[in-house]
């Protein structure tokens, strides 16, 4: 067998990813392997003359061209030209392209360098990349409490089989408790999910660790040890008889998370009332008692003795589990970044979110419209007092979404909720004129399309055009859009203005991904292991993905993939075998598969 | 109005200098930022539309593109980065290239080799008049002097051949100029059929000067502050150059002496003022188009360029023809003279008539045309009027 001399061409990363091929660390190894010849920078060579890089090809008598680099892909047609220029064969142009294989995390050098061996050897990474299997621990950690890590846990718990469900706040139930209606069968929210809740609150193979979180993983696959971090919740989970004593009693007042920041919460709280588990807490970071020393009025009146411990510390508790599944849903976009519409600056300019809440039967004004009112400490709060009827409403499509100067991608749900909540507002206020300005209407899935025509029918302006400015003159807001329909300017005077906010993955994601070994894309979502045939698994054996984390994404869909991942689960139960990830394969592990398989190739 | 579709449009205006266009997908949101649109006049966003449709006919008759202020708010605010506001100024470019009829400015926009070659052309037939009809300072230097220690300029270049040489000039482009502004009311308001424009009506708006001299109000709406700045330089940059025009061109013999007139002799005075705002516009406009610190000067056509440098060039060869002559130096004087005309006769006749300096005429006129268009729109009630 001739000796076959090598090329490796490293080219320049794309933006978003990480660099890794000018580290000079994969450089020095690709240069070390049998076979290389000679190794040229994207700088060294312009990639536009095809023929000066066969003269080149053709001097050093380079049998094969190894294209190593993020893109690697996008070389390949022109190294292909140069290589049939020279006389050679196009097909020994051979990608090493890290980011198809998952190399673009920060320490993800040794697996450039085994994506490089392999192109080297001419042996596809997939092959000579084969984990081992591992033993299975039955139990299951799943991070994330909302309608995904709800389903998850349901599905698996009811094998039989235990289900530690880690949720960060002191309630699961996520967005989903937050919304009034569902689209687009305009059914309750609150009736599909508090059974589903209520279930994980009392299923005997859930192991329910509300405001926790997840500190640390570490071991294999099949067999990790988990660290949580229990908070102190300061009331006992077991004793608390949930009557509200010491919230009455409680002097301290912030903002409600659950309420999405409309109305006021205690330090001694519940989250909503359906809350699971119902039970009290309190909140450490503004307690008068943890920052002065002195208060303690919740003890005095709680009517269980003991209950109420202001002094109980926070917790760590080590669990062993098999599998991990990561549910840690989105965030909804800051509207305060776009400047034009003056959110945060006038009152009666809301986020979709805080519209859920307003209008929800449970929500701060019992589902009746009202202004957003200042108290008298100076919070912005929806008020029974300040309950009103709004003449007009706009609601604004695409807030942070479809904007290269926000969110490049579309959020997928914006176009449905804004037409549900349009539904909702016609049907509370029958006489007020509503607006929706979109960009295009994205309704995509079953019943979607017949959803947006029944809302054209129900008398709400649907008006193509994006507004560029909301101002504000005395009580009247006003939105500038071009009726790009009609064909005219429009200043339309309105009461209160709706902004279709785009979800955003969370703040933490990056970190979540670093802890677990996944791997993040440029915006943030977890990446999966192929989109379109594995959406479930990850680059790590045992660890899958669910719901809005791994991007934008509907009810339906977060519980089609929340039960997907929940099977890929019971499977490694079941056979009591599960692949190892291969991230977790060592540099040696595939060189020396990939020297077997050439060495059986060459004979 | 039914029309042929171009579909090489778009590829056509990739030559005068549009960015990506296609990019856009029609929302809407350029259209309501602008501060300038009003019923009857939707710009950006309309003017995208014809493009991308190839729409020749309609994008030909448009006003809209010499109505923008390019206060850069909507390519900054465009969710799909497609620059509809330096779109606007390709337009214009594209718009000039219609409106001259002769077809010149369309191969000057078009080809950069072509245009360096009009004004080489245009410098050596300027070089052989001049050594034809002028004589050079030879032998004793004294001879050349004046008695105040100036060149005595007018024995080696007389104003009367230097002004007839002007005078034709200055007639070729005020004829090119009429024609032109005379094609650009047949696309705008006579092609148009829908457009109603009685004889009376040409002589109505008169309200409109204010709306020429006061742009600022325009830019008050804006949110780029540094656009004030910008508009003043503007203005100041344009009267110091009609300034330099008129007095050359109409009035060489007093300006072109061989006296040394003392320094606040209204002559220097004016020459001086005017430099001063050639310069500091000059410079202005330069490092804002190589810093790209603002919306309107993020991107540069190269007839933007050539417009600048030959601007500038006239300006210092200007500058030191003063210095020159006042300091009794008299070949150089000549020399300077020489190359002085060779830049400054290629850059009025290549870029008055066919380049970017035609703005200054086609902007006023168009503003002239829109309040036209807009009182007969109103008129027919098409729109209301102040219905914004």
């Amino acid at each position: 067998m001739e000796k076959k001399l090598t090329v490796i061409y490293s080219c320049d990363p794309i933006n978003g990813s990480t660099d890794h091929t000018n580290s000079p660390e994969v450089i020095a190894y690709a240069a070390n392997l049998p076979g290389v010849s000679a190794i040229w920078f994207s700088s060294d060579i312009s990639l536009t003359d095809a023929e000066q890089v066969a003269r080149e090809i053709k001097k050093n008598n380079l049998k094969r061209i190894v294209i190593a680099g993020n893109n690697a892909g996008m070389h390949k047609s022109f190294f292909c030209r140069a290589m049939v220029l020279a006389g050679n064969n196009p097909e020994d142009v051979i990608l090493a392209s890290f980011l198809e294989y998952g190399a673009s995390h920060k320490n993800e050098v040794e697996r450039a360098k085994a994506i490089v061996a392999c192109a080297v050897y001419g042996i596809p990474f997939e092959m000579a990349a084969i984990p081992e299997e591992l033993p299975v621990n039955p139990n299951t950690l799943v991070i994330g409490g909302g309608i995904a890590g709800i389903q998850a846990s349901l599905e698996i718990a009811s094998s039989k089989n235990i289900v530690y469900l880690v949720e960060k706040s002191p309630t699961i139930g996520g967005h989903m408790a937050m919304f009034d209606k569902t689209f687009p069968t305009l059914d309750c929210a609150a009736c599909i999910l508090t059974p589903k809740m209520v279930e994980v609150g009392q299923h005997n193979y859930i192991k329910l660790m509300t405001y926790s979180k997840v500190q640390e993983v570490t071991g294999v696959p099949g067999n990790y040890k988990v660290k949580i971090l229990k908070q102190a919740r300061k009331i006992n989970l077991e004793t608390c008889i949930g009557c509200g004593t010491c919230a009455e009693k409680c002097p301290v007042k912030v903002p409600s998370e659950f309420d999405a920041n409309t109305t006021l919460r205690r330090a001694a709280y519940i989250p909503f009332p359906q809350a699971v588990p119902n039970k009290y807490l309190i909140d450490d970071s503004i307690c008068t008692y943890t920052l002065k020393g002195k208060c303690g009025a919740c003890v005095k009146v709680c009517p269980v003795p003991g209950c109420i411990n202001l002094e109980e510390k926070d917790e760590v508790v080590e669990i062993n589990v098999g599998n991990i599944i990561v549910a840690t849903g989105f965030k909804t976009f800051n509207a305060t970044k776009f400047a034009q519409f003056g959110y945060g600056k006038f009152p009666n300019v809301l986020t979709s979110i805080e519209l859920e809440r307003l209008i929800n039967a449970a929500g701060p004004t019992g589902g009746k419209i009202a202004k957003r009112v200042q108290d008298k400490k100076g919070n912005w709060i929806f008020s029974t007092e300040s309950i009103y009827t709004p003449k007009s409403i706009a609601i604004i499509h695409c807030i942070g979404s479809r904007d290269v100067n926000h969110n490049k991608y579309c959020s997928k749900v914006c176009c449905m909720y804004s037409l549900k909540l349009a539904h909702l507002l016609k049907e509370k206020l029958p006489d007020s004129e509503i607006n929706e300005y979109y960009i295009d209407i994205r309704a995509y899935g079953k019943g979607y399309e017949e959803f947006y025509n029944r809302i054209k029918k129900e008398g709400i302006n649907v008006i193509r055009g994006r507004p560029a400015k909301v101002e504000q003159y005395g009580d009247e807001l006003i939105v500038r859009c071009e009726d790009i329909e009609g064909g005219r300017i429009i200043e339309q005077k309105v009461d209160m203005v709706i902004l279709a906010v785009g979800t955003e993955p969370r703040t933490d994601s990056e970190k979540i991904a670093e802890m677990l070994g996944i791997t993040v894309d440029s915006y943030g979502w977890f990446k999966e292991f192929n989109y379109i045939s594995d959406p479930v698994n990850t680059f790590s054996g045992g660890i899958s993905i669910a719901g809005a984390c791994q991007g934008p994404k509907d009810i339906p869909d977060t519980v089609a993939q929340a039960s997907a991942a929940a099977s890929r689960v019971l499977q490694s139960i079941a056979k009591n075998k599960i692949r190892n990830g291969i991230r977790n394969l060592s540099l040696e592990q595939i060189e020396t598969k990939a020297k077997e398989l050439s060495k059986i190739l060459q004979e | 109005m039914s029309q042929r579709v171009n579909l090489n449009l778009k590829n056509e205006l990739f030559l005068y200098g549009a960015k990506d266009w296609n990019q856009c997908f029609q929302c809407g949101n350029c259209t309501a930022t602008c501060h300038t649109t009003e019923n009857g006049f939707f710009f950006p966003r309309k003017t995208v539309r014809q493009v991308l449709m190839g729409l020749t006919k309609s994008l030909q008759t448009n006003i809209d593109p010499w109505l923008c202020t390019y206060c850069g708010d909507c390519s900054k605010t465009c969710p799909r980065d497609a620059n509809p506001a330096e779109l606007m100024m390709s337009i214009r470019r594209y718009l000039i290239s219609v409106y001259d009829w002769t077809g010149i400015s369309k191969l000057l926009y078009k080809s950069k080799a072509l245009e360096i070659a009009a004004i080489l052309v245009l410098a050596v037939i300027v070089m052989i008049l001049y050594l034809l009809y002028t004589t050079f300072p030879s032998g004793d230097t004294a001879q050349w002097v004046g008695p105040d220690g100036g060149v005595l300029i007018n024995k080696m270049a007389p104003w009367k051949t230097i002004h007839l040489g002007d005078l034709l000039m200055a007639g070729g482009l005020v004829f090119l100029i009429v024609t032109n502004v005379f094609y650009m009311w047949y696309k705008i308001i006579y092609e148009d059929k829908t457009l109603k424009v009685g004889f009376a009506d040409y002589l109505r708006p008169f309200s409109l000067l204010s709306k020429i001299f006061h742009p600022e109000k325009k830019y008050a709406k804006c949110d780029e502050k540094k656009l004030f700045t910008y508009w003043a330089l503007h203005l100041f940059l344009a009267l110091s150059y009609a300034l330099m025009f008129v007095i050359i061109v109409f009035f060489l013999e007093w300006f072109q002496t061989d006296k040394v007139l003392p320094i606040y002799h209204p002559q220097r005075l004016l020459g001086y003022i005017s430099t001063i705002g050639l310069l500091v516009g000059i410079i202005y406009f330069y490092t804002n188009r190589t810093i790209k610190n603002m919306e309107n000067s993020k991107y540069s056509h190269f007839t933007d360029w050539t417009f600048l440098i030959l601007l500038f060039l006239t300006t210092l060869t200007g500058i030191l023809l003063h210095f020159f002559r006042i300091y009794g130096m008299p070949q150089l004087t000549y020399i300077t003279y020489l190359i002085h005309l060779m830049v400054l006769v290629p850059m009025l006749m290549v870029e008055v008539p066919f380049s970017k300096w035609s703005h200054m005429i086609y902007r006023p006129f168009s503003l002239y045309f829109a309040h036209l268009k807009k009182m007969a729109l109103v008129k027919q009630k098409l729109i209301l009027e102040h219905s914004t």
